[in-house]
């Protein structure tokens, strides 16, 4: 935007009309930067106040509401909701759950995308686009038949007493798997689309077997859109809360968005233990989109082809 | 190192009606041999190549490297190596992981992959380069790495297709004469597809050329010159390209602009034996001269004259029949005739013009 602003004019007019110009120039500037910390401020708002809200007390907001000066500013609240809550072993059944579900995922989708984009065969547009479809169905419509469905599948002892699919983090991980890989197959084959061809064709003359061509030369070059997909489904799969409060009915086998509505009293909700929790919880999505940032790179595939 | 032969194979894309890419093409390659494919686009010539290499089907006929038969061999278990037009380097592989790939998939001894990745370095001058990425490389370096990774299979055949189109002129003229005098060290079999038959010309033992799918005529390049199956070949080969025009056929020989050249005894008895009215009359820019004013000659208006330091390219018009056809004619670069000026125009000697059926093309002259 700057940049453009910045060109020096092309003819050189007289210099009343520079002036002029400037002071249009100047105008536009001053119009554009408050426009965009409007929407900065905008953006930021509602956890600036959490913030905000999560450093003072119980008392202090009691008596003065939220629209006020703190008398005091603590830390306390994150301690609390980290023991009120059990936060540490939420954060682990969260992990379990979500970790396995991203990497499956990944996989899986990238296996259906290298198989549609790479090979031609009779159905393969088909394939894609069932695959697309599935993201279409509305998770709310086919809760009651998954529900269902869960009860009747029998599973091993040792996963669930019960002997059931239901009420497992197994089964929870497998909708999650189910629910992403249309997405991530829709992104990922259209990413591998802009590979040349010529990659895969080396590589055959080579001598790469199929596999090959999939793991050492294609999903290497994968990895802005991998680390980008990772980042995404990690933050949605980790803020789930609808499937694991109808599939999951033990307690303890929750994930952590469930756990933050254990702050929250029958009665009574100290929101500003519940605005510490929220943002306790929302930390390891910070964490791996910082992780995973530098994966972003484009140009990949630069210096594959010509100069 | 091993033969390669065609037989029969062609190459047909599905579609209404279906596209014969390469139709019915027979060519044999010796051991050794450095043949170039090269055609005008769409001739069929990388298919040709493709087909060779394992990636495109072949429909009918067969294809055999050594004496293997190949035709449903997957590219892995042909023993060939091939240098892509794009290079199609690994962009998340070293120069060195690059060359040393195949060698990696076959199972080669790591010091053993990392000894043949060094000599061919140090052939191609890219011995400093081993540790970059592609994307650090000048366009003629990722040509050489592409030339390298090839060179370390040490496979019986290479394939290469248009390897030099994405280089500019100056590299090109280098590469072309590095790759051919590599060849020639090497003593491997290779296939070369170009559409510049300046390459074709100076790189080849042999060179074939395709139009539509169908082999033209394969030959050594003098060959070719001389002596063109048809006139689609002759105006291919040369440049710039030799002057074909349907003349009429007078008793002792070619009417043009109410003069008749005089033309070999052989090739016009074979011209009427064929009850032919008229020819495709073809004389390459130095097998014509300019004449002086006593002499017989066709008279030729000078409408563009190229400069090329040694000698000149003369276009002009020439009255054929009703219309007027332009010729083009090299002179001597020192005395070249001006803009505008009225010119004769005669046939160094009967013997260097070409005869072709003027509905076949075929040569009628032998």
């Amino acid at each position: 935007m700057t940049t453009t602003l910045d060109r020096p004019p092309v003819n050189t007019p007289g210099a009343g009309e520079r002036e002029k110009k400037t002071a249009r120039l100047r105008a536009s500037r001053i119009a554009l930067h408050t426009f965009l910390i409007a929407v900065c401020l905008v953006w930021l708002a509602p956890l600036l106040w959490t913030v905000f809200a999560s450093l003072r007390t119980y008392e202090d907001t009691a008596a003065n509401g939220y629209f006020s000066l703190p008398s005091e500013l603590t830390l306390s609240n994150f301690g609390k909701a980290w023991e009120t809550a059990d936060l540490p072993n939420y954060f682990w059944n969260t992990l379990v759950i979500t970790i396995p579900a991203v990497i499956v995922t990944l996989l899986f989708s990238s296996f259906v995308a290298f198989g549609v984009t790479r090979f031609s065969f009779r159905f393969n547009l088909a394939l894609l686009m069932l695959f697309t479809a599935g993201n279409l169905l509305p998770q709310q419509v086919i809760i009651t038949p998954l529900y269902r469905l869960f009860r009747l599948i029998p599973v091993p002892e040792w996963i669930n007493y019960k002997e059931t699919l239901l009420d497992t983090q197994l089964g929870l991980i497998l909708i999650h798997i189910a629910f992403q890989i249309g997405f991530c197959t829709f992104v990922l084959s259209n990413y591998m689309k802009t590979i040349p061809n010529e990659l895969t064709e080396a590589a055959r003359v080579d001598g790469a077997g199929v596999l090959r061509q999939y793991w050492q030369v294609i999903l290497p070059l994968c990895r802005p859109a991998l680390g980008a997909l990772a980042t995404l489904e990690f933050t949605w799969i980790y803020n789930d809360f609808f499937w694991a409060i109808v599939l999951i009915q033990t307690g303890d086998k929750m994930p952590i968005t469930s756990a933050l509505s254990n702050l929250r009293g029958q009665f009574f909700t100290d929101y500003n233990l519940l605005a510490a929790g929220s943002l306790l919880v929302a930390i390891p999505c910070l964490v791996v989109f910082f992780a995973l940032q530098r994966q972003f790179v484009g140009g990949l595939t630069l210096g594959s082809t010509k100069g | 190192m091993a033969e390669v032969s065609y037989v029969g194979a062609s190459r047909v894309f599905a579609g209404s009606p279906p596209v014969r890419a390469v139709d019915q093409l027979d060519l044999d390659v010796a051991d050794g041999e450095f043949l170039v494919l090269v055609g005008p686009s769409g001739s069929g010539k990388s298919t040709a190549l493709r087909m060779l290499a394992g990636l495109e089907d072949v429909d009918e006929g067969t294809i055999q490297i050594g004496s293997k038969d190949v035709t449903n061999v997957p590219p892995k278990g042909r023993d060939i190596a091939m240098v892509f037009q794009s290079y199609a380097l690994y962009p998340h592989m070293t120069v060195a992981e690059n060359m040393g790939f195949a060698l990696k998939l076959r199972g080669t001894p790591k010091t053993q992959i990392k000894e043949k990745v060094a000599e061919a370095a140090a052939m191609l001058d890219l011995t400093k380069y081993l540790d970059r990425k592609p994307k650090a490389l000048s366009g003629g370096q990722r040509q050489r790495v592409a030339m390298g990774r090839a060179i370390v299979r040490e496979p019986s055949v290479f394939l290469m297709d248009e390897p030099l189109s994405n280089l500019d002129a100056k590299l090109r003229v280098e590469t072309r004469a590095n790759i051919a005098a590599l060849q020639q060290r090497l003593g491997t079999t290779t296939i070369y597809v170009t559409h510049d038959q300046v390459e074709a010309m100076t790189m080849g033992h042999r060179v074939a050329v395709l139009k539509d799918g169908i082999l033209q005529q394969c030959d050594t390049p003098r060959a070719l010159y001389d002596k063109p199956a048809n006139a689609f070949v002759a105006g291919f080969i040369g440049s710039p390209a030799m002057n074909l025009k349907t003349v009429p056929l007078a008793p002792e020989g070619a009417r043009l602009d109410g003069i008749v050249v005089p033309l070999e005894r052989t090739a016009l008895s074979a011209a009427q034996s064929a009850g032919l009215s008229s020819v495709t009359f073809g004389v390459r820019p130095e097998s014509l001269r300019l004449a002086s004013v006593e002499e017989e000659g066709i008279d030729m208006t000078v409408e563009l004259v190229e400069e090329l330091g040694a000698d000149a390219l003369v276009h002009g018009a020439v009255k054929i029949g009703d219309g007027s056809e332009r010729f083009v004619v090299r002179v001597d670069g020192r005395t070249p005739p001006q803009l505008g000026q009225n010119v004769k125009i005669a046939v160094r000697d009967a013997s260097e013009v070409h005869l072709f059926h003027p509905e076949t093309g075929e040569r009628l002259t032998d």
